[in-house]
């Protein structure tokens, strides 16, 4: 792997150097992506065709396009309401070993992913806050536990930041790690889902045994094994992600990293809670069942009492819904009668997963003269109009069918280092940037501009506007709205 | 100079604190403040909201103000207004970093020349007071009496405030002088990444209660605010509202309950008027106890022990009929209610053992090669 060198450009003309993207991997040999795109060879992309001048003679309109495709290129993604497992017990599994010092991923693939695993711990928790996550690493042909299962993001964190005093060494094990994997989540309840997330940079592992009964064991403890490769797809590793997830592609479980941004997207896609199939009965590990949860008050006495938890003074606490023993923290279990106490704050934060945002759809410039409508309604920022607009509009239609690889070359040129096309994720944003920069709300047809666009489905996710349109809180007021929106969804989503 | 020194002495550059905008949300339920006339009149209550901005406006020239009515069964702008007020809205913006001059010689304002006359008028407060109160009465003009129910839309005024707020930051941001290419959803994972260019906060004067059927909406708005660090202030000035207070809670606000409506001045400039730069050196006030039940999906009844799905986290008051979920259908095992989830593995220690083993064994075994 040593002759894998990102600097190296072969002998083009000067001019156009700085311009040609430069696909790694020949001398490596094997870095393949998981959609099974070979990165063999010379990929250029013409970015510079595809920048138009603007009626004012400068880049302006093209550039504001290709941010406005940036944006709405994230944002489509599948609304339907699926079932999710949404309490986790997710372990994470670190490639310790000496790959992880190549320099590929920008600044050596080993300080990348304590990074990225630092941000992924804060996420994590964000999306799933009443799961636990646990971190195993390997190196020396060994698995080690970084991290012991927990719901406490600051203690992973700050395991993780130990990490970051030691080399990666020697090789990794995978079917130790995963062993050890699988008896962290043995105990696991049958109401959770059970996962592992491998960040695998070896081209090898060195393991005791037959790794295969490893996975036959996995299969049998209904753990859905993720793998995200940095250098090259392992047969064993698309082995591994097809037995134990048998029925998901093997696109959305064995992935290799192109990229720095793109080993961030697919390591970030695993805070998602994942869908579960709806036979949840047999199968695959996950089980419904009803859970008592106490949603506890907060108190605040006059003078300090011992909390049950610590037997310490304090004086703040929260009351436990059911036998009222004072606690210091949620959420967590009542030591004296069980019960789980959590903040309804905590489940809120997984409602977005349970009922999605749908799409906006673009609105044409048709439709756009028609209506009354000349702000955001969000934001109030006025909307151009189609004469002021018409140089944009043009550059833009010059550009219609690349502005998505334009994207791409952009993303591509904040990061320094060559890399490969991905070429699957140009396919999603063919479409979707609006040509008159409308969006409109198909529930409550009103308009709405990119910025509120993607701060509604991202951050919000609500629509400002039918949360405040006439006759919402009648239809909420008979009850079992949420029943009828998603069944409504779920129509409009198979129709 | 070496590099600590730089980027320490950069952070630093502006040292005057980021300008706020302060968006109210002000509950118009006619029912709720019929109920109050007595003590408060609205009229009253409007003429005290003004003082407070003004009072807001005047701490820093670049202070902006949002105030969002929250009706019976919509939320609309009262101030700014769309398209003709939102443009020197914005240009104001961009003049924070010049001086005095600017205040008013760059306002092209062309709509409220009505007024002129009160000379003694500080004009961006007369601007303000104008357009609330024009788009007041408008709203309550064009309300309906089929529309009067006792509860009030508080979660789309919260969604709108966002979104609007939304919209200021990245004016802001690129107007400051290094703009971030970040889109505003990253600025909202990495909150940590640039300075503030506009401290955001929101408040709400409530008065009507009942909001259990925007239980979900509110909740999304209430962990955005989080996210976003944007607080939410609660002027509790009747009604009964346990998730405002969950609200204000999580996101480090003010909750302050009027206890004599008669003083909402009083109140608004004792305990709203310091922005977050503010806060740090004074003595919040702060809510004794936080009521932190939750409202069953089934009958929109607040509840402090629930029975929650473990598919889709939907809470029920009791245990569905038939054992299925009424959100996602799924049928739950009834047997395991009362059975407790695992939240914190109590008994860490004896698995970390376990697995300790298992890693000593591979040791054993592992022979690479
Ligand atoms: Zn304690
Ligand atoms: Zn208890
Ligand atoms: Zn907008
Ligand atoms: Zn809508
Ligand atoms: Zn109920
Ligand atoms: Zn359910």
């Amino acid at each position: 792997m040593a002759d894998t060198d990102d600097e190296y450009v072969q002998d083009i003309s000067d001019d156009e150097v700085e311009a040609h993207q430069v696909t790694r991997g020949a001398g490596g040999g094997s870095r393949a992506t998981g959609q099974g795109l070979r990165g063999g060879g010379w990929e250029v992309t013409r970015t510079w065709e595809n920048v138009v001048e603007g009626a004012d003679g400068t880049i302006n309109s093209t550039v504001e396009g290709l941010l406005e495709a940036g944006k709405r290129k994230r944002l489509l993604k599948d609304t339907t309401p699926l079932q999710r497992g949404i309490i986790r017990h997710l372990l994470l599994v670190l490639d310790l070993s000496t790959a992880m010092s190549e320099k590929d991923l920008r600044p050596t693939r080993y300080l990348l992913t304590l990074r990225y695993t630092t941000a992924f711990i804060t996420e994590f928790f964000e999306q799933n806050p009443i799961s636990q996550l646990g971190i195993i690493g390997t190196r020396d042909g060994l698995a080690l536990t970084i991290s012991p299962l927990s719901g406490n993001p600051n203690d992973h964190i700050a395991n993780v930041q130990k990490l970051h005093d030691q080399e990666p060494k020697g090789q990794p094990s995978l079917q130790n790690a995963l062993d050890m994997a699988r008896a962290a989540l043995f105990h696991a309840p049958t109401h959770t889902t059970r996962e592992v997330l491998i960040l695998f940079g070896s081209l090898i592992s060195s393991d005791p045994g037959d790794v295969h009964i490893t996975i036959s064991a996995l299969v049998k403890s209904h753990i859905a094994v993720q793998i995200i490769g940095l250098a090259a797809q392992v047969a064993i590793c698309q082995t591994l992600a097809n037995r134990t997830n048998p029925s998901l592609p093997l696109s959305q479980t064995y992935t290799v990293a192109l990229n720095e941004q793109h080993y961030r997207d697919l390591f970030m896609r695993a805070t998602t809670p994942p869908t579960t199939p709806q036979s949840t009965k047999e199968g695959n590990g996950v089980q419904s069942s009803l859970l008592m949860m106490g949603f506890p008050s907060r108190i605040v006495d006059p003078s300090p009492t011992l909390c049950a938890c610590h037997s310490r003074p304090t004086r703040g606490g929260y009351l436990c819904s059911r036998c009222s023993s004072k606690v210091c923290s949620l959420p967590t279990q009542c030591p004296a009668c069980g019960l789980t106490l959590i903040l309804s704050t905590h489940l809120a934060r997984s409602y977005h997963h349970l009922f999605p945002l749908r799409n906006w759809k673009e609105v044409s410039w048709a439709k756009a003269s028609v209506s009354k409508q000349t702000c955001c309604f969000g934001c109030q920022m006025p909307f151009l109009d189609r004469s002021t607009n018409n140089h944009r509009r043009q550059s833009s239609g010059a550009g219609g069918q690349n502005h998505d690889r334009i994207a791409l070359g952009m993303t591509r040129g904040q990061t320094k280092t060559p890399k490969i096309v991905p070429k699957t994720q140009s396919a999603a944003s063919k479409d979707g940037v609006s040509e008159s920069g409308r969006y409109e709300c198909e529930t409550c047809g009103r308009f709405f501009c990119i910025d509120c666009d993607v701060f509604a489905h991202e951050v919000v996710h609500n629509c400002p506007g039918c949360q405040s349109r006439e006759g919402i809180l009648q239809a909420q007021a008979h009850g079992a709205l949420d029943i009828g929106e998603m069944e409504g969804l779920e129509e409009s989503q198979n129709s | 100079m070496n590099a600590v020194d730089g980027s320490d002495h950069y952070s630093k550059t502006s040292d005057e604190p980021p300008p706020s905008l302060l968006t109210i949300i002000l509950d118009t339920n006619p029912n709720a403040w019929a109920l109050l006339s007595p003590t408060l009149p609205l009229s009253a209550a409007i003429a005290n909201l003004l003082v407070f901005i003004n009072a807001h406006l005047a701490f820093n020239n670049a202070n902006k103000v949002a105030i969002i009515a929250s009706h019976t069964q919509r939320a609309e702008f009262l101030y700014p207004l769309p398209a003709h007020e939102i443009s020197p809205h914005i240009n104001g913006s961009n003049t924070h970093n010049g001086d005095v001059e600017m205040a008013d010689g760059d306002e092209p304002t062309v709509a409220e020349e009505t007024s002129t006359d009160d000379a003694n008028h500080y004009r961006p407060f007369r601007q303000i007071q104008s357009t609330l109160l024009t788009s007041l009465s408008t709203l309550l003009k064009t309300t309906s009496p089929t529309s009067l129910t006792p509860t009030t839309s508080i979660a789309g005024a919260l969604t709108l405030a966002l979104t609007y707020i939304n919209r200021c930051t990245l004016n802001a941001s690129t107007t400051s002088p290094n703009p971030t290419t970040t889109t505003p959803s990253d600025n909202a994972l990495n909150p940590d990444t640039a300075p503030p260019p506009l401290h955001p906060r929101i408040l709400i004067l409530s008065v009507s209660g009942d909001l259990a059927h925007q239980y979900i909406p509110i909740m999304n708005t209430i962990f955005a605010c989080q996210r976003l660090s944007i607080p939410i202030d609660i002027a509790k000035i009747s009604g009964d509202t346990v998730f405002l207070q969950q609200a204000s809670d999580a996101t480090h606000g003010t909750y302050i309950k009027l206890e004599h409506p008669r003083g909402l001045l009083q109140y608004l400039m004792m305990g709203f008027l310091p922005d977050q730069s503010c806060r740090g050196f004074l003595v919040a006030p702060t809510a004794v106890g936080v009521d932190f039940r939750a409202a069953c999906f089934c009958h929109r009844r607040v509840v402090d022990v629930g029975f929650v799905c473990s598919i889709c986290l939907s809470i029920f008051c009791s245990p569905p009929e038939g054992a299925i979920c009424l959100t996602c259908g799924t049928h739950l095992q009834l047997g395991e209610y009362g059975e407790k989830p695992a939240v914190v593995a109590k008994k860490k220690k004896k698995k970390r053992d376990m697995v300790d083993g298992k890693a000593k064994e591979a040791t054993v075994r592992s022979r690479p090669g």
